[in-house]
Parts: C-alpha cells; structure tokens; sequence
C-alpha cells in the first residue's frame, strides 16, 4: 500500500512539475522565439514524458499514479470544465495509452518492460513513446475536433518532450553523482 | 519492484541513452587505448595487451595508467576480455 502511495506521490508530482514548466516556462519562451506560430499547443511537452517512463517503470499502476496529476493539470486548465465529457475523456487517453501500447506489444512478444537480467532499450522506450505520441495526438483531437496544425504540434511536443526530459534525468543523475557524499 | 530497484532501472535506460549518444566521457588516455584497439582490431578480430601497449597512441602511457585505463574499458563495456583461454586478449566494441 504504501509503495501505491510512493508512486501515485512520485508521478503525479512529476506530472504537475513538468505541465507546470512546460506552460510557465517553456511556453512563454515559445511565444517570444515564434510569435508567427499559431497553435497554443506546447512545441516541448515534457509531460509526454512522464506519461511514457511511468507506463514503462510501473506498468498498469501508472494509470493510477498518474492519474491525480492529469487530472490537476486539467482542472488548472480547464477550470470547472474538467467535469465535461469530452475533458474526461482526453483524461482517460492521456493516462491509459501508454500501458496499453507496453501491454500490447508485451502480448505479441515484444516486452520493454524493465527486467533486471537484461539491458534496458532506450530507443525502444522512445519508439513507444513516439507511437503513443501518434496516438494521444489523434485521440484528443479527435475528442476536440482540432484543426491539423494542432495535432502536429501535440506530435512535435510529446516526441522533443520525451528526449528532452530523458536528457534532463540523464544530466541530473549525473549531477547527483558528482556530490560529494 | 522496490523503490531502489526502480531507481537502478531508471538509470539503466539513460546509461543505454548515454552509450548511443556518445555522452559517456572517456578520459584522455581511455579514448588513446580505444583508438589503438579500434585500430589494431581491424587486422585481427582479438586485440593483444602486448600490440596495444607498443601502439603509438599508448606509448607514452605509464604500465599502471594503461591497466587501470583498460580496465575501466572493460568495464564501460568498450572492450571485452576474449573467451579463449588466453588472457590478456580483447574485443573491441562499438560505443551504442
């Protein structure tokens, strides 16, 4: 139970940290470098990331860690119109996805998930990613009824988003080796 | 899966992101020893401790600096120890 709790805690707060720097920090910025640029949607969506390593660090359980997290971003975003269907709907796509996609590749013999007798595939977590990518994208414009210039932004950001935010653990775990202690 | 045990695997994904993406920092005699063996093991698949040491690239290196080096290659997974029985052989292997 209390290992429920660790990851619900950890991915959520993942979840909400990254959303809050990719739309406080690297949004902004975008609007400045492209202002011509006329999606809303987030060129860096960290997020995406998050979505990706949790689904492959905790299979299933990652529906529900995330959960409370997708669901704060939303409500900041949306207000009270996180209740409406089509919101909750992009709720449930944006946290079952990504196990979906692990457990189906699991099922016809391709399991990426973590084992501790063999090397982990990166290429292979990012493969899935830009997978799920294709189809997060396609299922929340097609809960919206966005234009298409939104579904390819919603696929730049979730691809650089996962890279950059692998590339981010990568340097901080690096940092956190060179402390001393 | 313990919380270590998620850690560790977290940090065996960006350790295979790191080879293919040539972040891992090799020291200046470790990449010396590499280019030597890279070298020699396109005439013979094996690479000798001996061939290596009198490699111009490796020359200059001091007998404890080169061991300590070829270990830490070793143990990067840049070289690997030959299955035959003789020892002091090595494979060389593409950073991935």
């Amino acid at each position: 139970m209390r290992g429920w709790a660790t990851d619900t805690l950890a991915a959520s707060l993942a979840y909400v940290l990254a959303s809050i720097l990719t739309f406080a920090v690297l949004m902004p910025m975008q609007n400045v470098f492209f202002p011509e640029y006329p999606s809303r949607a987030s060129l860096l969506f960290l997020p995406h990331g998050v979505r990706v390593l949790s689904a492959w660090l905790l299979g299933w359980r990652a529906v529900f860690a995330l959960l409370p997290g997708v669901f704060i971003v939303f409500a900041y975003l949306a207000g009270t119109d996180v209740f409406l269907p089509t919101r909750l709907l992009a709720i449930a796509v944006a946290v079952l996805t990504v196990p979906a996609v692990f457990y189906l590749l699991k099922a016809v013999g391709w399991d990426l998930f973590p084992n501790p007798n063999r090397k982990p595939c990166w290429i292979c977590v990012m493969g899935v990613g830009i997978a799920t990518s294709f189809l997060v994208s396609g299922l929340t414009n097609l809960v919206f009824g966005s234009a298409t210039v939104e579904y390819i932004a919603f696929l730049i950001g979730d691809i650089s988003g996962l890279f950059f935010l692998m590339l981010g653990l990568y340097f901080a775990f690096r940092f956190a080796d060179r402390r001393p202690g | 899966m313990t919380e270590i045990s998620k850690l560790t695997e977290l940090r065996k994904l960006m350790q295979s992101m790191e080879r293919t993406l040539g972040l891992e920092k090799l020291s200046p005699v470790e990449r010396d020893i590499y280019y030597a063996a890279e070298e020699l093991s396109k005439s013979t698949q094996e690479v000798r401790t001996f061939g290596l040491i009198e490699h111009t690239l490796v020359q200059s290196i001091s007998r404890p600096t080169f061991f300590r080096a070829l270990k830490s290659l070793v143990e990067k997974g840049y070289l690997s120890q030959s299955g035959s029985a003789n020892r002091g052989r090595y494979i060389v292997h593409a950073p991935r």
